[in-house]
């Protein structure tokens, strides 16, 4: 995921300039230089200074890369690459059906994309990082000496160890399911291939020796009077009010908010259900953006195309707390035009940059206008 | 012409060998080790091949040889980007069209001038069953355009497994009943399968053989276990039936008094890019719901004989979840470190078996029991899966456990 860096949470940001400003000068600080040896490449965003967090689902951990990618984008450039998981894959010397793009972000200072892509399908695929620049070369990010830190995942499994001999592996893994870089923390959800649950931990950075990030579990009360575990699919920090908060999108499509504040080690935080999106639908992608004087939310999904939801009817949502035959609760429009997007990410103040579905197989990059 | 292309590959494969047996190779030795072995071969005509160690096709390279000695030098005092290098030498993957194929990026990779010839070395393995085209155009030398020599190319086509081989082993619950608000399956594979688009391949038919609707809760990130030989597949918890009355509009997964089956379709492919060697079925009964969390007091202890290594014996009251029973129950002396040991579950999940790798002693031991351990319908010791807000239900939020004691006689 990606959404923070937006004019929306400037001035949210501003808010915690004190402590922001004291970090300022050192994001890479404690930072070791070398190649992070990342086992998977999933979900990304950019933090400040072209600090790219990868969550590494295999590696159990998120690691931040200093990209050095921080030289400001000159003017607006329209983003347009026809066939990009084939000419990836020409890159990496593979064919299109056997890479995988896993997330796509813009570094919002520089505006290059980078695609974290898993070249093979199967478990010995190799994760690489590619970045789009604005002329559409595509260019890996070479890993061999770069600044680096590494957030492990707190309790990561240890004894769960099956199976005998050379046959012994710990089964469970726990999947990164989106990750995002808000003030001084960055937020991870993640969830299990063995409990039904969802966590959202807040791992302080720069990193820690000792990562203790703090985990929650977050239930959402969108199926009729029960309150339902369900891990998160993607989220992203907003401005409610004056009040930092989370929307997050479950797996099972209920649109929920809960404040950042509640964030704390062990808290269980009950979300405010403020839309049910549908069945036969799952949650993508989020992004935040303003346009005339009014802050937007884009949720893209697989079977509704993209939502546009005024935040306006957010901070005044009813809390859905009956059972909902569809879709209930905030409004939204969806937006026609822009079918089959797989990736969504603000370009800049007046474009988003998606990976869509084209013909037959190929997906296309490409910026488009924000609604 | 057959003798000259064994005595060719042979040839490849010496130098290679050379190459390989240098201690301690370095860019130096390797150009040392091939001028020496290859000084001995033809090297008149402009030619293109892959060499490869005979061991290891991934790590194929392409040479040119047949450049005279003057070229050779030009090009090692080239200090050309990497677009120049492409220019003169590229391998292209063949995507399958040639409308694909035009405007694709070359292969990333290292170029390297060697005593006798030019050197690519890929960035990454070369995949089996992938065409990679090498294609050398002499015209891009530095005094390029004055010798006239054609462009050459060479393709190279790793050799692929074809015999499907991979079959689904076992699908968890193993039980012919499932409670109505079942919440997983685990799909277990005899090898290492590839993910991407795996949901197109699962099915759940309906007793008159029609597919049920979106049933499970479908990941992007998709539940494996490292090595990708077991899959989880989470029921879609807005899916499953709730009170007396059917979800509107598109109904549950499944319900009671039904019978079911789990499709998974042989065209998923393993990690080799083979299909599975055959479909699997499996049919199953729907029960009742199931809102009780397990109790471990009604769970039944069978303690083994001290001074033996028999096993200790659950019977738990219903079938447990197969992953989380198998590492959420630990076995201790009552006042001891957990002791080492396999547990195995069988009966359809409802008899966990500990193996222990010492005797037991006579004396009071317990078990430790995370309360997150579920059932099949994903109630947690203390916990339904849903919680009616309603009630005042007291939630265990902290990975917390209980604990059951028994003596060993």
């Amino acid at each position: 995921m990606k959404p923070f860096i937006s004019r929306i949470l400037t001035p949210l940001l501003s808010v915690f300039v004190g402590l922001s400003m004291a970090h300022a000068a050192n994001w890479t600080a404690g930072m070791k230089e070398g190649n992070p040896a990342l086992k998977s490449a999933g979900p990304l965003a950019f933090g400040p200074e072209g600090i790219l967090f990868v969550a590494d689902t295999k590696g159990a951990a998120v690691v931040a890369i200093a990209t050095g990618d921080t030289k400001p984008a000159s003017g607006a450039k329209a983003v347009k690459v026809e066939g990009i998981n084939q000419k990836v894959a020409g890159l990496l010397g593979s064919t299109a059906d056997t890479i995988i793009i896993n997330d796509m972000v813009v570094n919002p200072i520089s505006r290059n994309v980078y695609l974290a892509v898993s070249r093979g399908r199967g478990p010995d695929a190799t994760p690489v990082l590619v970045r789009v620049k604005s002329g559409g070369e595509l260019e890996v990010v070479s890993l061999d000496k770069v600044k680096f830190a590494r957030g492990e995942l707190p309790d990561a499994p240890v004894d769960g160890v099956v199976g005998q001999g050379n046959r012994q592996s710990n089964p469970r893994q726990e999947s990164i399911t989106d990750v995002a870089f808000f003030q001084d923390r960055v937020l991870v959800a993640g969830m299990s291939n063995e409990e039904f649950a969802s966590t959202l931990r807040a791992i302080p950075f720069p990193f820690q020796t000792v990562a203790n990030g703090t985990s929650v579990e977050i239930y959402h009360g969108a199926h009729g009077k029960f309150e339902t575990r369900s891990p998160v699919r993607t989220f992203v920090p907003f401005k409610i009010g004056n009040e930092p908060h989370l929307l997050a999108a479950y797996q099972c499509t209920p649109l929920v908010q809960f404040p950042i504040k509640e964030l704390k080690p062990g808290a269980k935080i009950k979300g405010k259900t403020i839309a049910e999106l549908g069945n036969r639908n799952r949650p993508l992608d989020m992004i935040v953006y303003q346009k005339d004087g009014k802050d937007f939310l884009l949720l893209a999904n697989s079977s509704r195309g993209i939502m546009k939801i005024s935040t306006d009817s957010i901070e005044n949502a009813e809390s859905i707390t009956e059972r909902v035959a569809d879709k209930k609760g905030t409004p939204y429009e969806t937006i026609e035009s822009w079918k089959g997007v797989d990736q969504l990410d603000l370009l800049d103040a007046q474009n988003a940059v998606v990976v869509r579905r084209g013909e037959g197989n190929s997906l296309n990059l490409e910026s488009l206008a924000l609604p | 012409m057959v003798q000259s292309r064994r005595i060719a590959a042979t040839a490849i494969q010496v130098l290679w060998m050379a190459v390989c047996v240098v201690p301690g190779l370095n860019p130096t030795d390797l150009r040392a080790a091939v001028a020496s072995t290859a000084a001995r071969l033809p090297s008149t005509q402009l030619s293109i091949h892959w060499i490869h160690p005979p061991d290891d096709a991934s790590r194929g390279v392409v040479e040119v040889t047949g450049l005279d000695a003057a070229t050779l030098k030009q090009l090692r005092q080239a200090d050309w980007k990497p677009e120049q290098w492409q220019r003169l030498m590229a391998v292209r993957v063949e995507q399958g069209d040639l409308i694909t194929d035009i405007g694709l990026p070359p292969m990333l990779g290292t170029y390297r001038v060697t005593a006798n010839s030019l050197r690519f070395e890929p960035r990454f393995p070369l995949d089996a069953g992938i065409a990679y085209r090498a294609t050398f155009q002499p015209d891009q030398l530095p005094r390029g355009k004055t010798i006239g020599a054609k462009p050459v190319s060479a393709v190279f086509r790793r050799p692929v497994r074809t015999e499907p081989t991979t079959v689904v082993t076992q699908v968890y619950p193993s039980a012919s009943t499932v409670p109505e608000n079942l919440l997983k399956f685990y799909v277990h594979f005899s090898g290492s399968m590839s993910g991407g688009h795996i949901y197109e391949h699962i099915h759940l038919l309906n007793d008159s053989g029609k597919p049920v609707e979106l049933p499970f809760l479908e990941i992007d990130e998709e539940l494996w276990n490292p090595d990708m030989t077991r899959l989880t597949l989470f029921i879609d918890p807005g899916r499953i039936k709730r009170g007396v009355k059917p979800l509107e509009e598109i109904g549950p997964s499944m319900e009671a008094g039904k019978s079911y089956t789990l499709v998974i379709d042989k065209e998923w492919r393993d990690s080799m890019g083979i299909p599975m060697k055959s479909d699997f079925r499996k049919t199953f009964q729907v029960g009742p719901v199931d809102r009780e969390p397990p109790d471990p007091s009604r769970w039944k202890v069978v303690p083994p004989e001290s001074g033996t290594r028999n096993p200790l014996e659950i019977v738990f009251n219903e079938s447990m979840d197969h992953a989380l029973a198998q590492r959420m129950i630990d076995v201790s002396p009552v006042s001891g470190t957990r002791m080492k040991g396999k547990a195995t579950l069988d009966d359809q999940e409802r008899r966990w078996t500990f193996a222990p790798a010492e005797a037991w002693h006579a004396g009071a031991y317990k078990l430790t029991i995370q309360t997150t351990i579920e059932d099949l319908a994903g109630n947690n010791i203390g916990k339904p899966f849903e919680v009616d807000v309603f009630e005042d239900i007291q939630r265990h939020l902290t990975n917390s456990t209980v604990t059951v004691s028994f003596e060993i006689r």
